[in-house]
């Protein structure tokens, strides 16, 4: 089926059906699962599915519906839905659609190598991994290790005559193991994402840092509750962060929902901290050539040495905004409307190694992981479950379980008194390590 | 990476998504994978079954089992939702989908093969049956046994069928929460509500003969509010949700779900920094049930027990909590939100007490965890939709009514938190470790309720907090979630006013 003409033709039925202006998103896929555990398959999914949503505006009404079935009555029939349903409404005059026709050149987000590779090969690849990390004597057991492709296509067109389409795919490979010592258990794990097969990192190297990531916190010891500094590892980092960009969202901004709703060109935070979101890199997890609107991709630095530059906005909130769109409309498929979101988040590096870091650390936790929440958008608290481990005169001392960690924001990222060097930019959302130079640890 | 499973009382995709380390499909095609909010049926099912010849079902399971397998299983699936969203007092989104699909799956020893298709046509359900039946290659073989329609009971009963209720009464029970929010008190600045309904239409036939075709109507009904007095903001939430008709409003009315929403946020804007360390919780009758249904029912779920890495492994019949501790799941509480008449792979839902007086007595077990562990399938086979293979899942969760006056329970702790509501949390199955957010906590000092503090977290692991509850109150309810292991289902958790000694608490002050 040719989708960008039915893409265009189901735009045109929804004028005649009476709709003012309308939207069309549609979006294929074809997955790959493969699941390993001790050395035998355990579990193989494989499928191929598409689905198209219709965004209709009727006089200021905006409706929204979706279907996964292509037939021409169906289609007709779930278009209709979604005029009734735009009738329920508010009328609002941001209800507009997109006429921006740019695509951002964006390279790197479709390898033709992934789909030719044969089943048998990626099946041996995660039975290879399982091995090489079940060889490491400090692991015990195997929770499975996987391999996954995934591929993906998105048509947009839209009555401003917007018609656009992409294509990405990529792969993964995994690990996650268990520790044992005693009635101790610690499970840890490693994972590799990317667009390009070749890119994958080796196996060896994953296999290292899995059986690394599960052994590491075995034998740890209770701290007592205190104020101390707190080193965040990049794998920690994503928790304290994640709270920022969530309060940077144009329309949370605009609610009064956001702990940073009053702080454009204002700082917030230490000038060590410049976060910015790139929807442009060559290769990127998050990367795309336009947004779940259409609207092309940017680089954008949200924030500059502790101050706000820039909220992340889809073209309605934008419009309300008095604004134009960031290209940030976020779709989680053709199901749902666009929301808000990020494509590739990363916190300029620092100067310094996480070996500096740690060594001018007197006393002080580095943090490996972070549970819970993270910091509120709404209001900037912050109170976590952490692990990690324990400097003492600057050197790791032992590995810490089972304590919390909690502030507000406003405390927290202005007392960031270092940044490490040690960007992963493999990742959609990458964090350098940190310091915090005070912190509230809830311990024994 | 080891998945930490999580909880939360609202969809919370995004959060999903991002917290999935698996997240490179779901960068890729995000509603394939992750169609946490799957849409749903009506027309569809109006023809019996879909229009599907139980002949073919036979074809299906039978090709399914070509290559070899002990059991084959075809699940047609057919959604129909609505969702109306208000925010800002303006009806911002008016939502409707149809969602439609069928899923192959094939065991063979250990092995799982899965595929799906969203055309229910032979072709294409011929087509998944061969891809799922790969993983059977060279292994022996079963001959499937006819199919024939099934008897299964429905503790789900309708008095006001969706398919009956006009739009504009949706609208008005979304108004009216919305009017009662925003008149509670000037702080409230927003309000938002979100009204979902589907109806789903299942098929479920295996090679052991059962044909099982129903469909039940969810209704989900969320109310936000939002206060600020300029010095201190907090977002409140309040949940309703049942497998019913729209007669769940006449039990519930919107305006009793707002006010108490409303009374969380203007509580809550007096919050000061909670204390940080290790204290005695109390936690409030209701959803705080979810606390135990993370650290002590994941762990129980029979997957990870049956790979022999679950916090639990080995240790049936033995001594794992306090006396006072009973922990039940039960699948068959008359239109509770976790209900599901049976489970996604046909078991019949029932009542399951996993931990009885202290002493561990079961696991939650799907077909293939029941194979391997040689137990009885117990119903808790359930699946996202029908891109989803079926795995072990909870259904509606409880710490089972104690003897406490719940009054009795309060005043008798002398120090310590009380916590009336949670946000939702994660555990690492297998370490038994946990995480919760509270969202609305208050001090106890000299037994009684004084001011309230902001968020905590609270962590422990799930065989310290259970050996440490040592008061059960008589006054067990339940809230309505949604659980998220890899895929999400909709999940009751209940619990009574109960106390557990000795919980770390993420304060931000000494």
């Amino acid at each position: 089926m040719n989708y960008t003409e039915l893409t265009n033709k189901l735009v045109s039925k929804a004028l005649d059906l009476g709709a003012d202006a309308a939207e069309v998103f549609l979006e294929t896929g074809r997955n790959l699962s493969i699941q390993v555990l001790n050395g035998e398959i355990d579990t193989i999914e494989e499928a191929a599915s598409a689905g198209v949503g219709f965004r209709v505006i009727v006089d200021g009404k905006s409706g929204f519906s979706h279907c996964n079935d292509f037939s021409e009555k169906s289609m007709e029939e779930t278009l209709k839905m979604a005029i009734e349903f735009a009738k329920l409404t508010t009328p609002d005059e941001n209800n507009v659609l997109t006429d921006n026709e740019g695509i951002t050149e964006v390279e790197g987000l479709f390898d033709p190598e992934i789909s030719s590779i044969p089943m048998e090969q990626k099946i041996d690849m995660a039975l290879k991994l399982e091995k090489m990390t079940l060889e490491d004597p400090r692991i015990s057991k195997s929770s499975g290790a996987s391999f996954g492709e995934a591929e993906g296509e998105v048509f947009i067109a839209n009555s401003n005559g917007i018609s656009k389409s992409y294509k990405t795919n990529g792969c993964s490979v995994g690990v996650s193991v268990v520790a044992e010592k005693g009635e101790q258990k610690n499970t840890g794990g490693e994972y590799c994402s990317r667009r390009f097969f070749k890119d994958l990192t080796a196996l060896d190297e994953i296999a290292k840092k899995a059986a690394d990531d599960a052994a590491a916190l075995i034998d740890p010891q209770m701290i007592p509750t205190q104020k101390a500094p707190v080193i965040v590892h990049p794998d920690a980092a994503g928790s304290l962060i994640r709270g920022i960009i969530s309060a940077l969202n144009g329309e949370r901004v605009l609610q009064g929902a956001s702990f940073l709703k009053d702080s454009m060109d204002k700082s917030f935070a230490s000038p060590l901290l410049t976060i910015v979101d790139d929807g442009t890199r060559a290769k990127g997890m998050g990367s795309a050539p336009f947004d779940g609107e259409g609207v092309p991709t940017q680089k954008r630095v949200l924030v500059e040495k502790g101050v706000v530059k820039g909220f992340i906005y889809n073209t309605k909130v934008a419009k309300r905004a008095g604004v134009s769109s960031t290209g940030n409309a976020s779709r989680r498929g053709f199901d749902g409307l666009p929301g808000i979101g990020t494509h590739n988040i990363y916190v300029e590096p620092g100067d310094k190694t996480p070996e500096e870091i740690i060594a001018s650390t007197k006393n002080g936790l580095m943090v490996t992981q972070i549970t819970g929440y993270g910091i509120n958008a709404v209001n900037g608290n912050f109170s976590g479950g952490a692990s990690g481990f324990w400097i003492e005169n600057g050197k790791i001392k032992h590995p810490v379980k089972g304590v919390t960690i909690a502030g507000t924001a406003d405390e927290i990222l202005n007392a960031i008194d270092m940044m490490g060097n040690d960007l992963d930019l493999n990742k959609s959302f990458s964090v350098p390590t940190f310091r915090v130079k005070e912190m509230m640890i809830g311990g024994a | 990476m080891m998945k930490n499973y999580s909880v939360s009382d609202i969809p919370r995709r995004d959060f999903l998504k991002m917290s999935m380390k698996g997240g490179l499909l779901i960068a890729t095609t995000p509603a394939l994978l992750t169609s946490l909010n799957g849409c749903s049926p009506e027309a569809a099912m109006q023809q019996s079954g879909f229009g599907i010849d139980p002949v073919l079902l036979k074809k299906v399971i039978a090709k399914a089992l070509e290559k070899g397998g002990d059991f084959a299983d075809v699940y047609l699936e057919n959604r129909v939702s609505r969702q109306i969203v208000m925010e800002e007092s303006k009806f911002k989104n008016g939502l409707y989908g149809i969602s439609q699909g069928a899923g192959v799956r094939v065991i063979s020893g250990n092995k799982t093969g899965y595929a799906y298709t969203d055309e229910i046509t032979e072709e294409k359900l011929l087509r998944a049956a061969e891809v799922a039946s790969y993983v059977a290659r060279n292994s022996a073989t079963t001959t499937p046994v006819d199919i024939n329609k099934t008897d299964r009971k429905s503790f789900i009963t309708v008095e006001r069928p969706l398919e009956d209720i006009a739009d504009s009464q949706r609208i008005e029970m979304i108004q009216r929460a919305n009017d009662a929010a925003m008149s509670y008190n000037p702080v409230i600045k927003m309000a938002s509500v979100d009204y979902y309904d589907e109806i789903r239409g299942r098929i479920i036939a295996n090679s052991e003969g059962v044909y099982l075709q129903d469909e039940n109507p969810l209704m989900f009904f969320i109310v936000q509010t939002m206060s600020d007095n300029g010095k201190a903001r907090h977002m409140s939430r309040e949940r309703l949700s049942k497998h019913s008709g729209f007669e769940m409003f006449d039990k519930f009315t919107p305006e009793q779900v707002a006010e108490r929403a409303a009374r969380e946020a203007v509580a809550m804007l007096d919050a000061e920094a909670a204390p940080a360390g290790m204290m005695d919780v109390v936690m409030m009758n209701g959803w705080g049930g979810v606390l135990v249904h993370e650290a002590v029912g994941h762990p129980l779920e029979a997957d990870n027990i049956s790979k022999g890495i679950g916090a639990f492994t080995g240790k049936m019949g033995q001594k794992v909590a306090s006396d006072v501790f009973t922990m039940v799941d039960d699948g068959s509480i008359p239109n509770a939100r976790g209900t599901i008449n049976y489970d996604d792979e046909g078991t019949q839902a029932q009542r399951n007490v996993l931990i009885e007086d202290g002493i561990l007595k079961g696991y939650m077990t799907d077909v293939l965890s029941a194979k391997q562990l040689g137990m009885e399938r117990t119903g808790n086979g359930r699946r996202e939709s029908f891109r989803n293979i079926p795995i072990p899942r909870m259904t509606n969760t409880f710490i089972d009514s104690g003897e406490s006056d719940p009054a009795d329970i309060l005043s008798s702790t002398k120090k310590g938190l009380y916590v009336q509501s949670l946000s939702g949390g994660s555990v690492n199955p297998v370490t038994g470790v946990f995480n919760f957010t509270c969202r609305e906590a208050y001090l106890i000092e000299n037994g009684k309720k004084t001011k309230p503090v902001k968020g905590a977290t609270l962590i422990g692991s799930c065989l310290d907090v259970i050996s440490n509850i040592d008061a059960v109150g008589n006054d067990l309810d339940f809230g309505p979630g949604i659980c998220g292991k890899g895929q999400s289902a909709e999940v009751d958790a209940g619990q009574p006013t109960v106390r557990i000694r000795g919980i770390n608490v993420g304060g931000s002050r000494s």
